[in-house]
């Protein structure tokens, strides 16, 4: 039993390139761990349990060798789960973007957060892209009461984090802020770039975009240090195939494009 | 100084949530608040902020009658800065339903909690249905989360409350076993019925259906005493066939 946890500064699950070769990578930790199909579950409880979320979600798993689920804690009157039962079950839990504030409240309201302590010793691979990375962190940067604050984590992992690194410079300067100012240091990760760990010892970064860094970010004499981390690439793998009457579809949207009959 | 009024209006389950072309208690909770045109604020947190139930409310409460707002807990960058003030300044605060467990941890982690109750001690109309009637209680019998559940609420009124009652269905026998098992007095409500509050004492019941019923239920020794309370019914009186037959005789 390996604690295992992959750390995403962003994605999303469509069916572009880096998208696919994230998924594949939650997909391979997943079947490592189950040493067969292995079971996912998305908690999408950081974005209120969006229905689009849940989507996407289902969307690049439901065709994969595995079986997704999902645990919508807004929507336990309608469709009640046992909780502990269907999470400890589980090989890989994913936890969606959002805001982490509501994020940790809900979780402590349902009593969530010893079951993925448990889940997590018990070598379940912890996934999670934005709030749902910075969650397992002793502390992150949110933007869930509007600009960009700092917020405790659950403290699975030491140090901080910081996530969407490049593309929103209000968050990175509040972070290296707050890191001069006596928060742990930690890591930046940018859109589509990840950290995993597993086991003791560090991580080691991913990267399924072409320029997407993780960084290590530490206080030091001379001020707040951002050190770039190698990280491997990740390929995107093969789109699925298409259902026949997809394909046929889009042939024939193609043709009668092509004869002009559509502008 | 006069101090204002404290209400909250609870139903058991209805308004434009529930009751698609029936605004009777909408009207009802509409009407308890201050001037011409109210200020409205819809808190969707107990559905996760869901944009389809914003929309809907946004349809019941359209600007003609007032002055609707919502606050998202889940997009606190594109609703007002300021909860307090935005809450403080309001006629009628109105609670959606869903997840009483899951608002509860949302409103504290916001300070929405220490708010309402300011609002609701300023005189600003607290309402709700389903959760959005169940946080306002001490105790709250939510039994649609699998297990039976005891919930603490706010405590703004120092009973326990179950709503969607039905009284010999699993989920108001639940109710009555947690009574026995120790939970306070109470009240449960029907769909369609809602119990109005000023301070800490029942006012009114009213509904919105003719048949919607309120009780209180307590928990005696010798075993939990039902009482059922007067209903105001806030339709046109039906052609009552009973009274018919009483003038005939």
């Amino acid at each position: 039993m390996i604690p295992s946890i992959l750390a995403l500064g962003g994605h999303d699950f469509t069916s572009r390139p880096p998208d696919r070769a994230v998924s594949e990578l939650m997909l391979r930790l997943a079947t490592e761990r189950a040493g067969g199909r292995p079971k996912i579950c998305i908690l999408p409880t950081a974005s209120g349990d969006t229905a689009e979320q849940i989507g996407r979600f289902y969307a690049a798993f439901d065709e994969r060798p595995c079986e997704p689920s999902d645990v919508s804690l807004f929507r336990l009157g309608r469709r009640p789960v046992a909780l502990r039962d269907h999470l400890l079950a589980q090989d890989l839990i994913y936890v969606g973007g959002g805001s982490l504030v509501n994020l940790l409240a809900v979780w402590e309201a349902h009593e969530l957060e010893a079951i993925l302590s448990l889940a997590w010793r018990r070598g379940i691979v912890l996934a999670g892209q934005s709030a749902g990375a910075m969650c397992w962190f002793e502390a992150g940067i949110t933007k869930s009461s509007g600009r960009p604050a700092a917020e405790a984590g659950l403290g699975l992992l030491g140090g901080s984090l910081c996530v969407h690194y490049n593309n929103e410079p209000e968050r990175r300067a509040a972070y290296l802020d707050a890191v001069s100012n006596g928060m742990p240091g930690g890591y930046g990760l940018d859109d589509y770039a990840g950290l995993i760990w597993e086991g003791a010892g560090p991580p080691s970064a991913v990267t399924a975009r072409r320029g997407a860094r993780a960084y290590k970010v530490s206080k030091t004499d001379t001020g707040v240090v951002e050190s770039p981390l190698p990280a491997r690439f990740l390929p995107a793998p093969a789109p699925a195939a298409l259902r026949e009457d997809i394909a046929e579809f889009r042939r024939l949207k193609s043709m009668r494009r092509r004869a002009g009959w559509l502008a | 100084m006069e101090t204002a009024t404290r209400q909250i209006v609870a139903f058991g389950g209805g308004g434009f949530s529930m009751e698609s072309g029936n605004p009777l208690l909408d009207e009802y909770v509409l009407g308890l608040a201050r001037g011409e045109r109210p200020r409205v604020c819809f808190m969707p947190s107990a559905s996760g902020d869901a944009d389809h139930y914003v929309v809907r409310f946004y349809r019941a409460f359209p600007a003609e009658r007032c002055e609707p707002s919502h606050i998202s807990l889940f997009r606190r960058e594109q609703g007002p800065a300021d909860l307090r003030a935005h809450l403080l300044a309001q006629d009628l605060i109105y609670v959606g339903g869903g997840s009483v467990v899951s608002l509860l941890g949302v409103w504290r982690a916001h300070g929405i909690d220490a708010i309402l109750r300011e609002a609701w001690e300023s005189g600003v109309v607290l309402c709700g249905l389903s959760a959005g009637s169940l946080c306002w209680f001490a105790e709250a019998h939510s039994g649609f989360h699998g297990q039976p559940r005891r919930v603490e609420g706010l405590g703004f009124l120092p009973f326990s409350n179950s709503v969607h009652y039905e009284r010999d269905s699993d989920h108001g026998l639940a109710y009555h076993a947690q009574l026995r098992g120790g939970m306070r007095a109470g009240y449960a409500a029907q769909d369609g019925a809602a119990l109005h509050f000023t301070g800490s004492d029942l006012c009114r019941v009213v509904a919105s259906r003719p048949a919607a019923k309120a009780y209180w239920l307590d928990p005696a020794p010798a075993g939990i005493a039902e009482v059922e309370l007067k209903t105001t019914y806030l339709g046109e009186a039906p052609a009552s066939s009973t009274e018919t037959a009483a003038i005939a005789a």
